[in-house]
């Protein structure tokens, strides 16, 4: 996948390429609104990560020029600023996603491939990893064809093990993914062993991707 | 304020008037009447003075004596003596009645025989003239009070309404309008410079607000970009190093402060933010329903039971964003303050809203807990300390009431809507 980083602080967007690049995605970037402006003018991408206080520009204003050239790109917006008017106005004017700064790396990547799957498939795709197959339509779960019934936050987290493969997790970007804002209030997240444990059961002999690392945190792979 | 009695600037007026005409009526009027009186008895005595020197040369002159009782009458008296002046009654056939009469006695020689001269004039005709004086003095005055009090009320309004149109401006100014109240001049010098005065002062206001909000959005946007390069920082060292599980735990510990932060920035922000908030966003909320959902969500990771009764259906036409802000710092608050196993107890009525969890005594200081950065005690857990700071303006905007009580060991926050 080719993939726009258009964000204008440096060291975020680098550590974004980094983190992106693992899993063999291009990655180019923009520092600032003419930048930006200039390489959707030039090149296709499959999605478009905007940052909406660029230098000298709105990224709003990059999405509408992407819109207007019928761009087939996913976007999603980077922010900082949280007020519902900036999200709601970047989601009128066709973004796919917005996700607020600080965010993880982690929950970024989930939510790229999110909307890639919908944009590139209709909605209809499925995630495979060895013999699980996820039905994100129907969020239906199958190991080795067989459906598994999964609670709601079992489901998430599969995906969010999934869409992250090969990645270390802790349990604190987990309880986040999954609970939001509500994680904040508790100051351990022992709770996560406990849906953790649970997945793994309802696994069964698939169970063993999901590895502990450094012993609190939860790493999925294969090997 | 709201103690104290008011009274509308033209009603004060009004009664100042009033007052002012009373006093003046009441006391003007026996000023007038001693007056006239005094003026009546002097005419009185002046044609009885009058009237004698005329008998007197009548009868110096013609040698005759006029006489008519009981207005004057002349009579020989032996002796010479000073004049008397004194009151009389008198019976007045034609009346059937006794008169009041001022009768004048003067001793004068005529042709050298001494004579008393009497004359005599009814008082009480004099009386009826000072009555009638009084009567339509008091009358005069009253209707031109009236006319005065009316006119001058009218006139006050018209003098005043420049007053009371900036008054109702100035009522309508809201700082999220961010414009400066349009104010109507006038021609009278105080008026116009408290036009100047309060266009300056709310332009100044306005200015201050737009840069604190500015300085709040700069200051929040700065924290998160650090926050987020922070983060994503850390969470590339996590999967690139090949580090211990100490050193993993630190750095999982070091992740969670900059979540305490940037949420700590967002509450904040949110704080600063909420009065300016669009009533365009709000829309139908089903209370029970979204109750339903977050307890679902708050169970999984609560350590302490949660019970939910619906006694009604409670539907609100609100902002949907901050009714779960309201609902969720509730239930945060109501989790972290549980010790032992709770239960936190939800109730939905048909118009109030209560989260109750259990406690060991009231709060001593119920009033403070709604403040900023207010903690119970030392051994309070961690939190951002703007829960209920969070959960009282919300109410405020929203225009809901919030109390907290404490009654069978359990704390209660109970939400009013209206």
């Amino acid at each position: 996948m080719k993939i726009l980083i258009a964000e204008d602080e440096k060291a975020l967007q680098t550590s974004i390429k980094t983190f992106l690049e693992k899993d063999a995605h291009v990655c180019e970037t923009a520092s600032d609104y003419e930048e930006a402006l200039y390489r959707i003018s030039l090149y296709d991408y499959d999605m478009v990560l905007l940052d909406i206080n660029l230098l000298n520009g709105s990224g709003l204003d990059v999405l509408k020029q992407l819109k207007k050239s019928r761009s087939e790109a996913g976007v999603i917006i980077i922010s900082a600023n949280n007020s519902l008017d900036n999200k709601l106005e970047g989601l009128d004017l066709g973004a796919d996603d917005y996700i607020t700064k600080p965010f993880h790396l982690a929950e970024l990547n989930s939510r790229i491939k999110a909307v890639l799957r919908r944009g590139k498939f209709g909605g209809n795709e499925e995630l495979q990893f060895q013999e699980i197959t996820i039905q994100t339509r129907s969020k239906t779960v199958l190991v080795e064809k067989r459906p598994i019934e999964l609670t709601r936050k079992e489901y998430d987290l599969l995906v969010f093990f999934i869409t992250n493969e090969g990645r270390v997790l802790s349990k604190e970007i987990i309880a986040e993914h999954l609970w939001g804002d509500q994680s904040d209030m508790l100051d351990n997240f022992d709770f996560i062993y406990v849906h953790i444990n649970n997945l793994r059961k309802k696994l069964g002999r698939a169970s063993h991707y999901i590895q502990t690392a450094y012993g609190s945190g939860y790493i999925f792979k294969s090997a | 304020m709201k103690n104290k009695r008011s009274i509308t600037l033209l009603q004060k007026t009004s009664k100042a008037f009033i007052l002012i005409s009373v006093l003046l009526i009441l006391f003007s009027t026996p000023v007038l009447y001693f007056f006239i009186s005094k003026l009546m008895e002097q005419e009185v005595e002046e044609e009885l003075y009058s009237r004698s020197y005329r008998l007197e040369h009548y009868a110096t002159e013609n040698g005759q004596l006029i006489e008519l009782p009981p207005v004057f009458e002349i009579v020989k008296t032996p002796r010479l003596r000073p004049e008397i002046l004194k009151d009389t009654l008198i019976y007045d056939p034609s009346q059937d009645e006794t008169e009041l009469f001022r009768e004048l006695s003067t001793f004068r020689t005529i042709n050298g025989e001494i004579y008393r001269i009497t004359v005599r004039s009814m008082v009480v005709e004099t009386q009826e003239i000072v009555v009638i004086t009084l009567v339509y003095f008091l009358i005069s005055l009253a209707l031109v009070f009236v006319i005065q009090f009316y006119f001058s009320r009218a006139w006050n309004r018209r003098i005043w309404k420049p007053f009371f149109r900036n008054l109702e401006a100035m009522q309508h100014f809201s700082l999220q309008a961010a414009r400066p109240v349009e104010l109507v001049d006038s021609n009278i010098v105080e008026f116009s410079e408290l036009k100047t005065e309060i266009e300056t002062l709310t332009s100044r206001v306005i200015y201050d607000y737009n840069n604190l909000k500015e300085f709040t959005e700069n200051i929040s946007h700065e924290l998160q970009t650090a926050l987020a390069i922070m983060q994503a920082k850390l969470e590339n060292f996590l999967n690139e190093s090949a580090i211990s599980d100490q050193q993993f735990e630190e750095l999982s510990n070091l992740q969670r402060h900059i979540r305490r932060l940037a949420n700590l920035n967002k509450k904040l922000v949110l704080l600063a933010t909420l009065d300016q908030r669009q009533k365009n966003d709000y829309q139908e909320i089903s209370l029970n329903d979204l109750l339903e959902e977050m307890v679902i969500n708050f169970r999984e990771i609560s350590p302490v039971e949660i019970e939910l009764e619906k006694k009604k259906n409670l539907t609100l036409f609100s902002d949907p964003e901050l009714i779960q802000s309201l609902i969720g710092n509730l239930l945060s608050n109501a989790i972290k303050h549980t010790e032992g196993d709770g239960p936190i107890r939800i109730t939905i009525d048909h118009d109030r809203l209560e989260i109750s969890n259990p406690g060991d005594a009231e709060l001593e200081d119920a009033e403070r807990i709604f403040r900023r950065f207010y903690r119970k005690n030392e051994r309070s857990k961690p939190g951002s300390g703007l829960g209920l700071a969070i959960v009282q303006k919300i109410c405020e905007v929203l225009q809901y009431n919030v109390t907290y009580h404490f009654a069978e060991n359990r704390h209660f926050f109970r939400i009013i809507f209206n």
